[in-house]
């Protein structure tokens, strides 16, 4: 028996964690299954009632346990089922990508999209852009361990 | 105008304002240092004081809760009263049972400070002059990437987690502090663990820091961080138009019903 070819090197898989809030997005994530569209299978899905509900220390505790990348997805903005809780998101998330810059990390690992429950195109076509985005930018490991 | 002069025109509208209010809270002079006090009519002025300066809307909200239906007046600088107005929008003070006795401070106090602001809106006392530029904050950013986290990294592996940054603001108020909570931060190790402690606090100053630098002052580890602070400052007031501790009448800026179209606020050229 000859020995197995060498490999080539594995494609680093980033951890994805994906925010998406129960009344659009979730539902644009869950036709994006049943239409068979296919996507990166690297995002790991947290639902949440609202994207208002994503705090920043959700976001900074889930990149402190190792994310590589966090997607926060909510309805478009006038579509929130809590009316305004997305306008909170759309507030509260840019902050804190400009306070990552700021402090040295990258603020492309954090993502804030607004999905509906009808955009399961969409939702494939952004979890792609982004898993790729982080493989690019590498594990988030090199950044946090102090 | 001198010091002396300035304190004496203070004392003096101190006394005239009296008779219409139950009190004045304004700093006395203790020792070396200085302390929050109510003078009431009658009292000695003569050793109230303005300086080493000291925040003093913590003093105003606490004594306000103990008496709401009294009305008192307040001797502020710029960054009192906008502190005040910050506090006032989250239903912690009512500014209509204040009397505010604005001071200007002085070049040397803009320049201490580092103060873009140094003057209060209703300006009593003595005269204003102009703010420091706030140079520094691009100077920082014109660091590479690596080089601020690098930077940040040594800065928050000096912290004590002696909480004085937080128990000196005075736009922190919460009875219970996420701060506290071993969820967020993991507590029985010193330092907090980066990025957590620091940068949770450093959101939490967002549309309520109106730049006073006591945090940085209090810090025993002289962690530099009005520089994140004031960035995000910057930020607000670029991005949302919404400027900490200038009108009364504004919703605070997370329940205001702004929001953004354009999803990719990034640094503004």
């Amino acid at each position: 028996m000859s020995s197995p070819e060498p490999t080539e090197r594995p494609v680093y898989q980033p951890k994805i964690i994906g925010f998406l809030c129960n009344w659009c997005s979730y539902a644009g994530a869950d036709l994006a299954g049943t239409s068979r569209i296919q996507y990166s299978p690297n995002i790991r899905v947290v639902r949440v009632r609202c994207s208002g509900r994503v705090s920043i220390e959700l976001v900074l505790k889930t990149f402190h346990e190792g994310a590589d990348g966090i997607l926060v997805l909510g309805c478009h903005i006038g579509d929130c089922h809590y009316i305004d809780g997305n306008h909170r998101t759309s507030k509260r998330i840019p902050m804190l990508r400009q306070l990552l810059d700021y402090a040295g990390i990258e603020p492309e690992r954090l993502r804030l999209e607004w999905v509906s429950a009808a955009e399961g195109d969409r939702f494939a076509r952004i979890v792609n852009e982004f898993t790729e985005e982080i493989r690019r930018l590498g594990p988030i490991k090199q950044v946090m361990v102090t | 105008m001198d010091h002396d002069s300035l304190l004496q025109a203070l004392r003096k509208a101190v006394q005239e304002l009296m008779p219409q209010v139950d009190g004045v809270i304004a700093l006395r002079r203790v020792g070396q240092g200085v302390a929050a006090h109510l003078y009431q009519a009658g009292d000695d002025l003569s050793d109230l004081t303005l300086e080493p300066s000291f925040p003093l809307p913590t003093s105003v909200r606490l004594i306000q809760a103990r008496y709401p239906d009294k009305t008192f007046g307040v001797v502020v600088r710029g960054c009192d009263e906008r502190q005040l107005i910050e506090l006032a929008k989250r239903r912690q003070i009512n500014l209509d049972r204040l009397r505010l006795i604005g001071v200007a401070c002085s070049a040397q106090d803009a320049e201490f400070c580092q103060c873009d602001l140094p003057f209060p809106q209703q300006l009593s006392i003595g005269e204003q002059v102009e703010g420091v530029p706030q140079d520094f904050l691009d100077e920082f950013l014109a660091k590479p990437r690596q080089e601020r986290l690098e930077f940040w990294k040594h800065a928050f592996s000096k912290c004590l987690k002696c909480y004085g940054c937080r128990n000196i603001c005075p736009e922190c108020f919460c009875k219970e502090c996420v701060l506290e909570e071993s969820l967020w931060v993991k507590s029985g190790t010193v330092p907090p663990p980066f990025p957590m402690f620091h940068l949770i606090r450093a959101m939490h100053t967002v549309g309520k820091c109106i730049s006073c630098g006591e945090c940085e002052r209090t810090c025993p580890a002289d962690i530099p961080l009005t520089v994140l602070y004031k960035l995000l400052r910057r930020d607000v007031e670029r991005t949302f138009g919404y400027h900490a501790g200038a009108n009364p009448d504004e919703a605070p800026l997370m329940d205001s019903t702004i929001f953004l179209a354009d999803m990719d606020l990034l640094r503004p050229s």
